[in-house]
């Protein structure tokens, strides 16, 4: 088994094989992924003291678009839900974080679990009439919800500071935490990722996993099969809320003040499903090198051709479709069992 | 031949309407363990969506459905799944990016928990592995479904059914497109299921299986029951000729039985 | 009351021109399951091409919208046949980051061509107004606009259903495998599809140049207009559209005389979400276009 199919189960496989019993092959497949992230871990902390504090901020915000896009996956590569509107999450935990520490002088590790119920139950409740909907009515039916989320939070000027944005005190007798610094936030930010990439791989490799696939793969046959569709994939969208919500958080709090059209960016989802497409939706590893690549190449680009590099991004995320649209973890898995590298034979894939 | 008194289904005046159609009306039916029932009819006379109204993928309009003395009526498919219901579909629906095995491994992390054994997916896969050499695809678990002949695809959508443990099993046109020589293991493997205490339901259009191994027919036309019975008495219904091979055929039919019934007399 | 009534009538003004913008984009999204996010950048290039040849030529942007929606329908087609066709087979958030790829591409290339500055097209007599009695103006730039735009997506209609090429359009739609059958080359059709919509937009984009500013950050208003339209006119229908834009500047007038600020959007998002929830086939759409667009 390769890399690869870590958390994945059992995926398509080439010519037959003997099926095989529980061996110690099997386990080993079970505990790598745990290996694998606990060794992430270790090198996301021993990486920080090598860092300087603009390189520490970069490594920040990229650890935290590794949780949004696995967070992602769950609904979208998972369950097949391609939520275009998962950044309303996003803000609603960094809004939620902000107006409960401003307004009722809440600790922040208080406010950030309870954004992260609040965008639970928020998805719970949104989530009853949109996830009876499918593929482009469901993306745009979130991403509604996501810009008209934006648009009453402007609008609540006295509660929410409108589009002149709210601040988070961080200093001094107001601020129920202190903040927690660029050092500080480094360590949220790996621990969060952490803390999504460890659920993805238990969902990956659970009872739940099979569902959320069945449920992508032929929606109808999973609930013949005994799946209560509904309640997988509400929990999945919750769940998947939740944590963009505590990242929403986290980031609020890093940032101090945050903005409506700051915070419900439409461009942050887009960038979250550009990261898990082209890292490979459905599974686990996917959307941790996508992250990872897509973070670091729009940093690179925004450095080194600023007036540009939003074109730049544009015409590389054109590229990136074209030539790898099942993601490059999925296309080197592909790739190695069939032993055909051809990226050019790859956009043959899906054309008309 | 293992007779219980009561039937595990129970369904009464079952209707269907879609739009201006009524797909299926007055319906009664009764599965009983180890009892095979075989349900044909001509094309549109509502075979499916009986099969669909019988699992929940399809909400009746009157009627009612209970599974075990308890009422499913208007309930999700899956908790048809979940009271031991199972069923296959015309089309077959694998799911195509996952193997074999994992497909069969779906349904037993999901069926009902009335054993008490842990569904772990471990043991979803084990569990898997049994199911898939008892219909007969043992070995090909780790295949992608699109790999598969039509008949293993036939006999994946078995296995993936039987993963449930079902005790009521809907079988919807599972010999459609086989070849001679794959029906017959097919049947056999249906009678076997039929001894293992399964209430079997089974549309079809393949009439010599039908006489061969259903103990009940039932025919519907236009979404109503035309007649039941044994599959003898069935097949040489007038009422039944006529239905698929319209009025001349009956009409020629009922003039030779009275010719032979009168050169014997 | 006369508020009431003028608000109205700028809805409906309004509503004409959105019904334009939107009756492609439906269009496409109908035939092709594809939604397009750079729609909003095709109106505003369009109505660029309208601002350069009135400062070139002194050419008025209504008689523009002919060279705009010539313009775009060339590289709406070039954009489908050899970019969108690629990935068209695939799951449908692989063509939706793609059209957005294309958007971040077109907006910033004209910003970098045209700068975030507000343009718009003068023109001397589109100031006026008609007035009706009771005081309600009817803006001559905004009349034209809406009644151009409307005989537009009439003759669309009237192109789509009657004619061969539009039937071989609605026939791919509904079946592609059987529209190939026939001898329909489905590429070359997804590309005048998407040209058409793009030409569509185009001669919008111009049409907005005369009675409005315009910047290239407004490409994201006027796809998501496009959306809301749509949905809630129902796909798979064009008058769809047009009954969906008409609704959607009434709504948005009547809006912005009730609610502050840029609330009036919030409701906007909250019909859209809404029509999905429990009426996804819209309007006049008919119930099986909804269920056909999964994925």
């Amino acid at each position: 088994m390769s890399i690869v199919d870590v958390g994945q189960g059992q995926e398509v496989a080439g010519p037959a094989t003997p099926s095989a019993p529980v061996t110690a092959a099997s386990l080993r497949r079970r505990t790598t992924p745990w290996v694998l992230l606990a060794a992430g871990l270790l090198f996301g902390i021993g990486l920080q003291p090598q860092l300087y504090p603009a390189q520490e901020r970069l490594v920040s915000t990229v650890l935290m678009f590794v949780a949004l896009a696995t967070a992602w996956n769950l609904i979208g590569g998972f369950a097949g839900y391609a939520s275009f509107g998962q950044v309303a999450f996003f803000g609603l935990g960094g809004y939620g974080t902000a107006l409960m520490m401003v307004h009722l002088n809440m600790s922040f590790w208080l406010a950030m679990a309870a954004s992260a119920v609040v965008a639970f139950l928020f998805a719970a409740l949104v989530g009853a009439p949109l996830l009876r909907l499918k593929g482009h009515y469901f993306a745009i039916a979130t991403l509604g919800v996501a810009e008209g989320l934006r648009e009453v939070v402007t609008n609540l000027p006295k509660l929410t500071g409108g589009g002149g944005g709210i601040t988070i005190p961080t200093f001094g007798p107001n601020a129920p935490t202190r903040w927690l610094g660029n050092d500080g936030f480094y360590l949220l930010f790996l621990f969060l990722a952490v803390a999504v990439v460890a659920v993805a791989i238990v969902v990956a490799s659970s009872r739940g996993g099979y569902a959320l696939r069945a449920i992508h793969q032929d929606e109808d046959a999973a609930a013949a099969m005994g799946i209560n569709t509904t309640l997988a994939k509400t929990l999945a969208f919750a769940g998947s809320a939740a944590l963009t919500g505590a990242v929403g958080s986290a980031r609020a709090f890093q940032l101090q003040t945050i903005y409506p059209d700051r915070s419900f960016d439409v461009a942050i989802t887009v960038l979250m499903v550009v990261m898990v497409v082209l890292g490979g939706s459905g599974t686990v590893l996917g959307p941790i090198i996508g992250a990872i690549s897509v973070a670091f190449a729009s940093e690179w680009l925004r450095t080194n051709y600023t007036d540009v590099h939003i074109f730049l991004l544009g015409g590389m995320i054109i590229v990136a479709v074209v030539l790898l649209p099942q993601g490059f973890t999925n296309y080197v898995r592909d790739a190695v069992r069939a032993r055909r590298f051809s990226l050019l034979e790859n956009v043959r894939r899906y054309r008309l | 031949m293992n007779e219980s008194p009561e039937p595990i289904v129970r369904a009464r005046n079952l209707s269907k309407r879609f739009g201006g159609l009524m797909a299926v009306r007055g319906l009664d039916l009764d599965l009983y363990p180890g009892r095979l029932l075989g349900v044909i009819g001509p094309n549109g006379a509502g075979k499916s969506t009986a099969i669909n109204l019988l699992t929940g993928h399809a909400r009746p309009t009157t009627g009612q459905v209970l599974v075990d003395g308890q009422d499913l009526t208007a309930a999700r498919p899956w908790r048809f799944a979940r009271a031991g219901v199972a069923r296959t579909f015309q089309i077959v629906k694998p799911f195509r990016g996952m193997t074999v095995a994992d497909n069969v491994a779906v349904g037993a992390l999901f069926r009902a928990r009335t054993d008490g054994g842990r569904r772990t997916v471990t043991a979803a896969r084990r569990a898997a592995l049994e199911t898939l050499d008892r219909v007969g695809l043992g070995g090909k678990g780790d295949l992608a479904p699109a790999e598969l002949s039509t008949a293993d695809a036939r006999r994946l959508e078995l296995a993936k059914a039987l993963a449930l443990r079902p005790r009521v099993l809907l079988l919807d046109e599972v010999l459609a497109g086989l070849r001679r020589g794959e029906i017959d293991p097919a049947l056999q493997l249906i009678d076997s299921l039929r001894r293992d205490g399964l209430a079997l339901m089974m549309v079809e259009h393949v009439m010599h299986a039908v006489a061969t191994i259903c103990d009940e027919v039932v025919v519907l036309h236009h979404g109503e029951v035309l007649t039941t019975g044994k599959p003898a008495a069935v097949f040489s219904d007038d009422r039944v000729i006529q239905a698929y091979l319209g009025e001349r055929f009956a009409r020629r039919a009922a003039e030779a039985r009275r010719a032979t019934e009168g050169n014997v007399r | 009351m006369a508020q009431f009534l003028q608000a109205t009538v700028y809805g409906l003004l309004q509503g004409g021109l959105l019904a334009l913008i939107a009756v492609g984009f439906s269009l496409v999204w109908g035939v092709m399951n594809v939604v397009n996010l750079s729609h909003g950048a095709f109106v505003l290039a369009g109505a660029y091409v309208a601002l350069q040849l009135h400062d070139a030529v002194g050419l008025d942007p209504f008689v523009s919208m002919v060279p705009a929606a010539l313009l775009l329908f060339g590289f709406g087609y070039v954009v489908q046949r050899y970019l969108v066709n690629l990935v068209v087979n695939g799951p449908i958030f692989i063509t939706l980051l793609l059209t957005f790829g294309l958007e971040l591409v077109l907006v910033n290339l004209m910003l970098y061509l045209f700068t975030a500055d507000h343009q718009s097209i003068p023109t001397g007599y589109a100031e006026g107004s008609l007035v009706l009695p009771g005081d309600v103006r009817i803006p001559y730039g905004r009349l034209i606009a809406a009644l151009l735009a409307l005989a537009l997506t009439v003759a669309l209609v009237y192109v789509m259903r009657r004619t061969r090429t539009g039937l071989s359009i609605l026939a791919t739609g509904m079946d592609r495998g059987a529209a190939r059958l026939m001898g329909i080359k489905a590429r070359h059709v997804y590309a005048l599809t998407f040209g058409i919509a793009a030409a569509m937009a185009g001669a919008a984009g111009a049409a907005v140049g005369a009675v409005s500013t315009f910047s290239p950050a407004d490409a994201g208003r006027f796809t998501l207009f496009s959306f809301v339209a749509s949905v809630l006119g129902g796909l798979g229908n064009m008058w769809g559209a047009l009954y969906g834009g008409l609704v959607l500047g009434l709504v948005q007038a009547w809006g912005g005389q009730l609610l502050p600020g840029t609330l009036v959007n919030a409701v906007a998002f909250a019909v859209l979400v809404l029509v999905l929830a429990f009426r996804p086939q819209g309007i006049a759409g008919k119930p099986f276009y909804a269920s056909r667009l999964e994925v």
